[in-house]
């Protein structure tokens, strides 16, 4: 039993680890981890999921804006991308945020071409972060399961 | 919470302090809030504007801080600030995720206590409290008029620093002399004030100084002025009063050369910051704190020696350097026998003098003795750095000339100058002086006298600048006469009048200061000893109630006819 805790939280460690070594998720993340505790057990799983709920709506709406060529709602965009930033910054989504960066650039010199590309680049960003991010959830539940305590991994 | 329990209970505020926080962006919203439990406080959020603003106006104290996104969908973040600052006066601090500074600006300008980037963290969260403690006791100080408010009276908007009405604040701002109102709230209440006195350093009147400059002394104004200053901590209220003491001690130095007076930060901080410093020791003449480093900020409590008067501020003498070196020296040295009366000053309290900080290796006190003996006219002040003391010596001279003889150079002719050895200990008080200070600028002319460059002398505690306060003894505060005629020699010379000494004295290094020589444009040096006699005299008489002017009445007798020594 120890032994399976101990190799789940392991395998926890090490993949939360490559998250942050493949430059998925930043400081701001271990941020959240830590307002996680025992009145929160699900503090992170919930505010990443509102994340990806905003992360999809947004892309929608911008999606919409940068549609017709001849039509393009570049402020709407902007402040789209913005919002983006902004949320992805909060979690330590470290990925999308910097897309958002690019993005911000294309949306200031109101390039279609760039923005639609970024806009991609996000929509695959957010998934990929989604997917991984589930994953490790997956790994705490089965370690709680388990009976053993979730690791704060520290990082750098 | 009541106001009482806020500022009182501070063991248990900042915990339980209502926030509202107020986002569109829910994830945003989410992890504010956790973070905001995190600090103890106890939250409220909405992701709308529009709903905030109810839950606000609903019950106004229910909230003690307000924090807000900049972009929202249904309300600018600023025009939510402004509401809240204008119908509510709650503390409001913006998030964003906007770094340029023109947000920043436009959150400050908008009234915003604060301005954070998101992602925020929580360290930044957990200091938000001052800014609930900090409106409230600028409400409170001003609220002693009778405004008060309850419970979450605070102070908003107007970048937290006034304290009546202050929702009326930025209407009234737009409407009246923003100092005016400041002032009269800072005035009405001098004694019940629950705030934290500022202090103003040399340094921070400087930047003050600096800023009113730059922004045109008539048009000047304590928003903008603390905008220019970026000090933190520092309320517009804070500046509005200084502001208006700054205007109040221009008008009484020098009637009408209000800009010249912008520079003479020492001088007027010894005199606004009352005579705190004023130790009301015998102020050497010449002696001081010639060290040019008390000319800078920060210089201890100086006490002169002897004759001239007290230097005791705080912040020292460096502050206020006079431009003493440009005008012409001329004016200054020109009635060398004048000089006789010196030795009244001597009289004065050579015994007190203060050899500790003063005369740093100055044998000013000596000198002193010997400037009697001879008769001098001169009263050595060296150049520059002593000066401070200088002039605030003076003013415990009673001489009404107040011929400050501040030889600063050998050169001078001695034959002219009785006080020959004077010259030459003035000589090496000079270079000591100039060695140890980089603002000291060489004594060339001999024949000027440069009286304090700086001003500085900060312990003149002034409240009117022309008081002349001799007395070594104790107390008199008014280092006025010395100061004065500094000034007006400035006024005549060169516009500016203060602290950049350096400039002014690389000029004209020898600028002989001398006290009530000169037309002093103000009036008060005179060609004369007579007016200054007035002068000094009026002052003295004001001062009187301080008490012990006994000694500087003796003084002032003698120093009439102290003319340049050279």
């Amino acid at each position: 039993m120890n032994t399976v805790v101990a190799q789940l939280q392991r395998q926890f460690q090490d993949y939360l680890v490559s998250l942050y070594q493949q430059g998925f998720l930043d400081n701001q993340f271990t941020e959240l981890r830590k307002l996680q505790d025992e009145g929160t057990p699900d503090f992170v799983a919930e505010v990443v999921s509102l994340f990806f709920d905003d992360c999809s709506k947004l892309i929608n709406s911008m999606s919409r804006s940068l549609e017709r060529p001849e039509n393009v709602d570049f402020k709407q965009v902007d402040s789209g991308v913005h919002q983006l930033k902004g949320s992805s910054s909060s979690v330590g989504a470290r990925r999308v945020k910097n897309v958002c960066i690019s993005f911000k650039e294309c949306c200031d010199v109101q390039n279609r071409e760039g923005c639609l590309r970024c806009l991609q680049q996000v929509d695959y960003e957010y998934k990929m972060l989604k997917t991984k991010l589930q994953d490790l959830f997956n790994l705490e539940q089965q370690i709680v399961q388990a009976g053993g305590a979730i690791p704060q991994v520290n990082i750098n | 919470m009541t106001v009482e329990q806020d500022c009182v209970a501070l063991d248990q505020f900042p915990v339980g302090m209502r926030v509202l926080a107020v986002d569109d962006d829910q994830t945003c919203l989410r992890i504010l809030e956790s973070l905001l439990h995190r600090c103890q406080y106890h939250v409220t959020t909405t992701n709308q504007a529009q709903k905030a603003l109810e839950l606000l106006r609903e019950n106004k104290n229910k909230f003690d801080l307000v924090i807000s996104d900049v972009d929202m969908p249904d309300m600018d973040g600023f025009k939510l600030l402004e509401l809240v600052g204008l119908e509510m006066d709650l503390p409001v601090i913006m998030l964003s995720a906007h770094s340029d500074p023109k947000y920043v600006m436009k959150g400050v300008t908008h009234g915003a206590c604060d301005y954070l980037l998101k992602p925020v963290r929580i360290e930044e969260l957990k200091n938000i409290w001052q800014h609930v403690v900090r409106s409230r006791f600028d409400k409170n100080r001003g609220s002693n008029n009778g405004d008060k408010k309850d419970g979450s009276g605070n102070n908003e908007g107007v970048a937290n620093s006034d304290p009546n009405n202050g929702r009326a604040n930025r209407k009234r701002k737009d409407q009246y002399n923003e100092d005016e109102d400041e002032e009269r709230d800072d005035n009405d209440d001098p004694s019940s004030q629950k705030k934290p006195r500022v202090v103003w350093t040399v340094e921070l009147h400087k930047k003050f100084v600096a800023a009113v400059n730059q922004l045109g002394f008539e048009k000047a104004m304590p928003k903008k002025i603390l905008d220019l200053m970026n000090v933190e901590k520092l309320t517009r209220e804070n500046v509005a009063s200084h502001l208006q003491k700054f205007r109040l001690y221009l008008k009484r130095i020098s009637g009408n050369q209000q800009a010249i007076m912008a520079n003479s930060d020492l001088h007027f901080l010894q005199m606004s910051n009352g005579l705190d410093g004023f130790h009301h020791r015998p102020i050497p003449v010449g002696s001081g704190q010639f060290h040019g480093g008390a000319a800078a900020a920060g210089m201890r409590p100086f006490s002169p020696n002897g004759i001239l008067g007290r230097l005791n501020t705080p912040s020292g003498i460096g502050g206020v350097r006079n431009n003493l070196s440009s005008p012409s020296s001329g004016m200054f040295l020109q009635n060398p026998t004048d000089l006789g009366k010196f030795h009244h000053v001597s009289s004065l309290p050579l015994n007190h003098i203060d050899g500790g900080n003063i005369l740093q290796g100055l044998p000013m006190p000596l000198e002193f003795d010997q400037l009697q003996t001879n008769n001098n006219k001169s009263i050595i002040a060296g150049n520059s750095m002593a000066f401070p003391s200088f002039p605030t010596q003076q003013s415990s001279l009673p001489n009404n000339n107040n011929h400050l003889v501040l030889e600063g150079h050998p050169q001078a002719s001695p034959s002219a100058f009785p006080g020959h050895q004077i010259n030459k200990r003035l000589e090496h008080w000079s270079n000591a002086v100039s060695s140890s200070s980089s603002t000291l600028p060489p004594a060339q002319n001999s024949n000027s006298i440069i009286i304090g460059h700086q001003f500085d002398v900060s312990p003149l505690p002034h409240s009117k600048p022309d008081s002349l306060e001799w007395n070594t003894q104790n107390a008199s505060s008014s280092y006025s006469i010395p100061f004065f005629y500094y000034d007006s020699s400035q006024m005549r010379q060169s516009g500016n009048y203060g602290p950049t000494t350096d400039a002014m004295l690389s000029s004209n290094p020898k600028e002989g200061f001398i006290v009530g020589q000169q037309k002093l444009q103000s009036g008060f040096m005179g060609a004369e000893a007579g007016s200054l006699d007035d002068i000094v005299n009026s002052t003295m008489k004001q001062e009187q109630s301080q008490g012990d002017l006994s000694e500087g009445d003796l003084g002032y007798g003698g120093f009439s006819s102290l003319r340049t020594c050279l």
